[in-house]
């Protein structure tokens, strides 16, 4: 059973956080500010900590570098601020991941798992993934079609990734817009969709000839192989 | 040069003008007086010099540059240099001596009396050349000391203009630079109290400016945290509820309800990421939107008729901004509309300065209530007609929706021209 701790001021948000936790599995625990949270990171030798950026003794960014200088334990940042200098800065000073407030218990639990899965890999090359002619190498970040190179930008690279990483799965656009873009599901929300056809239109495709992306009407979409003829 | 420096210029020159007319016309005036009286006085020593000798029975001496004498005997011989014998000096026979304009010279008379022949007049004449030698050099000089003192009056004023007007512009381009949102900018090197003060005052308000700016950022930055943080605790607690119905109901509210937050605190930044000036190019910004729109219209099988001016069309809202708004209403018409829908969008620049965008489908129109602000309908926050509504407000424009030529709504965006 992981250990995962908690540092967070928000009473709400910590009791939240540990209870889901508690439910998916994990020992929790916790700190309300940061001399506390390094402490207990010490002391107690967590498997992986989830700290707030905005604590009220020191700064998160701070906090993390001052971890750093004595622990490799993950860190999973969450942030109320959405600015990308924010989430760099956390990512540059230690941070292994980011969640943008308000998040999810699902999305907290994926990401600690991912986290978990990336530290124990430590060392390894990221394997690169193959389905059909398509091969996405995630450590080089580069995607190639039948030998040929696509050029994506980060964000479709992002989401070819997690497609392929899932093919023969039908992903939903919820869980897209979470994972690949951190954000919360509108209802009309069309930026997956805008993706997406950008994506086909990279990989030679429509939505009316698709190969390797097929939308499931009212679910998600799901990449698979083309069929040989 | 500009128009103060030139104001200035041409007071002093006239001012200067003035003065040395007031004084170098009646100088001109004295010194031509003066030279006349010398000549006289001239003509009538040497008129009495010639006399004197005269009535010693002496001849009088050979002529020189000075004035023109002549003798009168009574005899009715005439030496020295030739002239008439006058009414003139038939008066001056009887025994008068006497001074006299004439020819444009002029002329002293002396009598020599109690000679054996009769009286002897002598006449020294000054003819006008004499009578103002020297004058007309005497004024080239004063001449052109008058060009010379209102040359270096005028270079002297436009010298204090330039530095009088070049703090003035230094302060209005500092002025500008504050405006358009460097607020990084200073007034330095500025000559003249008066002007050291304004200067003063308008580097006062910009590091007033900055500090405003900076607690806005801050503030910005705590709502941020303040708003999230309540809602992720209710977004975590959500994912505890047992029932999967009411769990996912509920996630779908909080989703609004954080999608509404984001929007808050996006526009509460407005002005903190905008600072003091902003413009986009509403036709540019269109072009990039409908290109990254442009591979889902192709999915869905729509045609896009896109209307854009070839020269730029600047509006007071931020890229970002226009971007959002305009998204928005694309969007719109994506989620609203069945697949096959035609589309059409227009920018157009406005008269007197800004533009505005139009986006027109042939879909089944806008619903009544859909323009009205944080209304929900087809599965939507409703969010979207307003942040395009208040980013067109917000830029001094409007939004405008109406029934569009193709069958479907039409949303017009008008944004003011930057300031």
């Amino acid at each position: 059973m992981p250990h995962i701790l908690v540092v967070e001021d928000d009473p709400g948000v910590r009791s939240a956080l540990l209870r889901a936790l508690d439910e998916r599995g994990y020992a929790a625990s916790w700190a309300a500010d940061g001399m506390s949270g390094l402490d207990a990171a010490m002391r107690d030798r967590p498997d992986l900590l989830v700290v707030d950026l905005g604590l009220p003794d020191v700064d998160g960014q701070e906090m993390l570098r001052m971890l750093r200088a004595v622990s490799a334990t993950p860190v999973i940042v969450a942030t109320a601020r959405e600015d990308e200098s924010e989430i760099v800065r956390a990512l540059d000073a230690g941070a292994d991941d980011y969640l943008v407030k308000p998040f999810g218990a699902d999305q907290l639990d994926a990401r600690i798992r991912a986290v978990l899965r990336r530290s124990a890999a430590t060392g390894r090359p990221a394997p690169s993934l193959t389905v059909g002619d398509l091969v996405v190498d995630a450590g080089a970040r580069t995607a190639r079609l039948a030998g040929r190179a696509l050029d994506l930008t980060p964000r479709e690279f992002d989401l070819l990734r997690y497609l392929t990483e899932r093919s023969g799965q039908v992903v939903t656009k919820r869980e897209l817009l979470a994972e690949v873009w951190r954000q919360p599901y509108g209802g009309a929300d069309k930026t997956v969709d805008v993706h997406l056809s950008w994506l086909r239109r990279k990989l030679g495709e429509t939505a009316q000839r698709p190969r390797y992306l097929h939308t499931v009407r009212s679910v998600g979409v799901r990449l698979d192989a083309p069929e040989r003829p | 040069m500009t128009g103060v420096r030139a104001q200035l210029n041409a007071l002093v020159a006239a001012t200067t003008s003035l003065v040395l007319l007031a004084f170098l016309v009646p100088l001109g005036l004295l010194l031509r007086r003066a030279a006349e009286e010398r000549a006289v006085s001239e003509a009538s020593s040497r008129a009495q010099s010639v006399a004197a000798l005269v009535a010693l029975g002496q001849s009088p001496p050979p002529a020189d540059d000075g004035p023109l004498v002549t003798v009168f005997y009574a005899d009715g011989r005439v030496s020295g240099a030739p002239a008439a014998r006058t009414d003139s000096v038939t008066l001056a026979a009887s025994g008068r001596a006497f001074t006299a304009r004439s020819g444009g010279g002029i002329e002293v008379l002396v009598p020599v009396l109690g000679l054996a022949g009769g009286p002897t007049v002598v006449r020294a004449y000054a003819p006008e050349p004499l009578l103002h030698r020297g004058v007309t050099r005497t004024w080239v000089v004063l001449g052109l000391l008058a060009l010379v003192l209102f040359g270096l009056g005028v270079l002297f004023a436009d010298r204090f203009g330039r530095r009088l007007v070049g703090s003035v512009t230094a302060l209005a381009a500092t002025a500008d630079k504050l405006a358009a949102g460097d607020l990084d900018a200073r007034a330095t090197d500025v000559a003249g109290a008066e002007l050291r003060r304004v200067g003063g005052a308008l580097n006062r308000l910009a590091g007033r400016i900055q500090h405003l700016i900076s607690d806005a950022r801050e503030e910005a930055a705590d709502l941020a945290h303040r708003l999230r943080t309540p809602v992720s605790a209710l977004r975590l607690d959500i994912d505890s509820v047992a029932d999967p119905q009411d769990r996912a109901r509920l996630a779908a509210d909080v989703d609004a309800l954080s999608r509404l937050v984001d929007e808050v605190i996006r526009t509460a930044r407005r002005p903190v990421r905008e600072g003091a000036g902003v413009e986009a190019d509403l036709g540019r910004v269109a072009a990039e939107r409908l290109a990254f729109w442009s591979a889902l219209a192709d999915d869905s099988d729509r045609a896009v008729e896109q209307v854009l001016p070839p020269d730029p069309v600047p509006v007071r809202a931020s890229p970002e901004d226009v971007s959002v708004a305009l998204d928005a209403l694309l969007e719109n018409v994506f989620s609203h509309t069945p697949d096959g829908v035609a589309m059409r969008v227009e920018v157009a620049p406005s008269d007197g300065g800004g533009g505005s965008v139009t986006v027109e489908d042939a879909g089944p129109g806008l619903p009544v209530r859909a323009a009205r602000r944080g209304v929900s309908g087809g599965g939507s926050t409703g969010l979207g007609l307003d942040i395009a509504r208040r980013t067109a407000e917000a830029a001094g424009g409007s939004m405008r929706t109406a029934t569009s030529r193709l069958g479907g709504a039409l949303v017009q965006l008008r944004f003011g021209p930057p300031e």
